[in-house]
């Protein structure tokens, strides 16, 4: 009799809509609305590389110790520079960093001594082409530009 | 502790760097020469050098960790010696390294252990190029696909495997990774031309 | 083994994989058929050979790092722990306290992790699809701790040869412990769906069995070894990184058949789970980081390490010629020695066992091939 009563109400069918919209609860949803709303990664997120300048005069904070460069197992961090005759000091000409190649590992980050170079939160890094991947100084100074998109 | 200096210029990527010469050092002789290990002083290896005799060349201990030197002919009857009579009934690991300056040009190493004992003892003999050890299957099934990587990886043939063929490299490919004289760029060009239909796989 | 076999008119040979969804990975495993039953297979392998040992002479001590989380790559931090107390030993340093603690953690979330990834494809593999999004949902609470610890969710890079690099972050003792709390309902829930459910007992019980003297034969470690009835586990054996000093269980069970070893692993995590209250309780506060030099060039010498990785036994043979490079550097991966005993367990079984049993071996091809 109750069998036939709960079949009667379809009370098996509620109990289990009740779940499902338990689940419903915007605390339970995990869908992110990627492009138009991007998610926010760890603050030590080892993401796309930047060369740090100093905000104050524009210059970059790279002292051309080659450190990173030699830091990196896969060796694509390339460095060149040219002595100042007048500070005595090594001024930084080109930076390259081939993303391609990158494991983001972190060591050159770690290997730096003045923080000039370092992995940001960045996360798109998709090119059309192959050679969009190395990224030479300006690139590594202004970072990647992602289009925005609205929602 | 990032900062290690690499032995040369930066801007190749480092696999270029290291043609042939790795310099092991200057032991020309025997590698544990340098390295500091003491005299292995047990029961059990008392009973290894009475019962083998000229055979077991050296009982030693280094970092904690005890190791037995035989010759190319005694590594199979300690194992078997160490598996029937000591409990050494699993075979952890065999792997080899290659030491290009020297006549016997590899270490076959043997990892055993005892699950009874809670002990791990290695065994260690230097054979040259081109002899074949025989294999550790009849006593230790796992031997099987571990020599089958060692022959892979050194060309190390093992006398009475059952399935003597590479495991990880293709069949077909010629040259054994991980020799020193073999580069890290280095690589079969006939067998990628042929079968992936490019020029060269770097 | 597959030549004469065509001329046999009730044999078949059938190839599974290398793009096989529920093996894992690229394996290939070549089944010698008589109707259903498995009459022998041979597993083809290699396809993933990325020649991790090779890289390994090519690079410095620290510089090697990073790749071997690239092996087990659903369990990168126990890969790295292995590889920094392999280096450490050789160094004859030891990681100060409060790195050992945190050690302990990540590793011990990571086998939670890689234990999930494991329940949720194996459980997949049966038909039961469920599982998989109940368990990459508190796996991705486990990889947002190691995300925020380190910057990295599944390559991570966590320890350095002789410590870490990374203090904690705020919130760390607080994350590990909600997820301390967090996890073991979830536990029960993924039980109650499946330990008592016929379908999943049915596909399980008494499929791939695999002896203690057979383990001990193959050289089969970890859980599988464990559901066989052998009490060992190194963690306990031969404590590492201060595992001695936390309270837990190595949970066996005796049949060795794929059921017990899904009980095993699911008592697994409930154990890791009380290591890390534990580890978390009583961290000490203190460096991070031991009386490592700069470049790292450890005594002539060698060394075996191993570790207790989620799979099994995972050992480092280092050998250091005095230079900053690693001499040789060899990985004793035990998905490799694991799947050698694939062969024992399917034969004689039916074909669908045979995915579950590769399921049950746990292996990552990364691992496998290197």
């Amino acid at each position: 009799m109750v069998k036939l009563l709960r079949k009667i109400f379809l009370v098996d069918l509620f109990t289990g809509l009740m779940v499902t919209f338990r689940n419903q609860r915007p605390k339970y949803i995990y869908t992110e609305q990627y492009p138009g709303e991007r998610p926010k990664v760890a603050e030590r997120y080892r993401g796309a590389p930047r060369l740090n300048i100093n905000p104050e005069n524009g210059e970059t904070l790279c002292i051309s110790c080659n450190l990173c460069a030699l830091a990196c197992p896969e060796g694509l961090i390339v460095v060149t520079s040219e002595r100042n005759e007048q500070t005595k000091r090594k001024d930084l000409t080109t930076f390259t960093y081939d993303t391609s190649r990158c494991m983001f590992c972190g060591l050159c980050e770690d290997a730096c001594p003045v923080d000039a170079l370092e992995l940001t939160q960045d996360f798109e890094l998709a090119t059309y082409t192959r050679e969009g991947q190395i990224w030479d100084r300006q690139m590594l100074e202004e970072g990647p530009r992602p289009t925005p998109y609205k929602c | 502790m990032a900062d290690e200096q690499k032995p040369e210029g930066s801007q190749q990527p480092p696999p270029a760097a290291k043609p042939a010469a790795p310099k092991p050092a200057a032991p020309a002789p025997k590698p544990p020469a340098t390295m500091a290990a003491t005299p292995w002083t047990s029961e059990m290896a008392r009973d290894l050098k009475e019962r083998f005799g000229e055979r077991v060349k050296e009982t030693s201990t280094y970092l904690g960790q005890n190791f037995i030197v035989t010759t190319p002919d005694g590594a199979i009857p300690v194992l078997e010696y160490l598996k029937l009579e000591a409990d050494f009934d699993y075979l952890v690991d065999i792997t080899a390294v290659d030491w290009p300056k020297r006549a016997d040009r590899f270490d076959l190493v043997w990892v055993v252990y005892s699950f009874a004992r809670n002990e791990r003892v290695r065994i260690k003999t230097c054979i040259f190029d081109g002899f074949k050890p025989p294999t550790a299957v009849g006593a230790h099934l796992t031997a099987n696909w571990l020599e089958r990587e060692v022959f892979d990886m050194f060309g190390i043939e093992f006398d009475g495997h059952p399935d003597m063929r590479r495991i990880l490299m293709p069949d077909e490919w010629s040259g054994h990774p991980l020799r020193k004289d073999y580069s890290i760029l280095q690589q079969d060009q006939r067998w990628v031309q042929e079968n992936l239909g490019i020029e060269s796989g770097q | 083994m597959p030549d004469s076999t065509f001329l046999d008119s009730t044999e078949l040979v059938l190839n599974m994989g290398p793009q096989h969804p529920s093996t894992h990975g690229v394996l290939r495993v070549i089944l010698k058929l008589d109707g259903e039953k498995v009459m022998g297979t041979s597993c083809v392998i290699g396809y993933l050979h990325r020649g991790v040992e090779k890289i390994a002479e090519n690079r410095t001590w620290a510089q090697f790092n990073p790749y071997v989380d690239r092996m087990d790559y659903v369990a990168a931090v126990s890969n790295g722990l292995g590889y920094c107390l392999a280096v450490e030993k050789l160094l004859g340093v030891e990681a100060p306290p409060r790195a050992q603690a945190v050690r302990v953690i990540l590793t011990e979330l990571n086998r939670i992790a890689s234990h999930l990834v494991w329940l949720g494809t194996h459980a997949l593999d049966i038909g039961a699809i469920t599982p998989v999004f109940y368990c990459f949902r508190e796996r991705e609470e486990a990889l947002n701790i190691f995300e925020k610890y380190c910057g990295a969710r599944l390559t991570t890079h966590a320890f350095r040869i002789g410590g870490l690099l990374y203090e904690t972050y705020d919130g760390f003792e607080r994350e590990v412990k909600a997820f301390c709390k967090m996890f073991p309902p979830k536990v029960d829930e993924y039980e109650e769906l499946l330990t008592n459910n016929r379908i999943w007992a049915g596909r399980l019980k008494n499929v791939g069995v695999l002896t203690a003297d057979e383990c001990k034969e193959y050289g089969v470690t970890g859980p599988v070894l464990r559901a066989a009835g052998v009490k060992w586990d190194l963690r306990k054996a031969q404590p590492y990184s201060g595992y001695e000093k936390y309270d837990f269980e190595i949970p066996t069970r005796e049949n060795g058949d794929t059921y017990d070893r899904y009980i095993v692993r699911m008592r697994e995590m409930r154990q890791a789970v009380r290591i890390i209250e534990q580890a978390v309780e009583g961290m000490p506060e203190g460096p991070i980081m031991g009386k490592v030099p700069k470049v790292i060039k450890p005594p002539v010498g060698e060394a075996y390490v191993s570790i207790e990785a989620p799979k099994g036994e995972l050992g480092y043979y280092v050998v250091s010629d005095g230079s900053v490079q690693p001499y040789r550097v060899r990985v004793r991966p035990p998905s490799f020695v694991n799947l050698q005993a694939l062969d024992r367990m399917v034969r004689g079984g039916l074909v669908a066992d045979v995915v579950a049993v590769i399921g049950t071996l746990d292996i990552v091809l990364g691992e496998v091939d290197r």
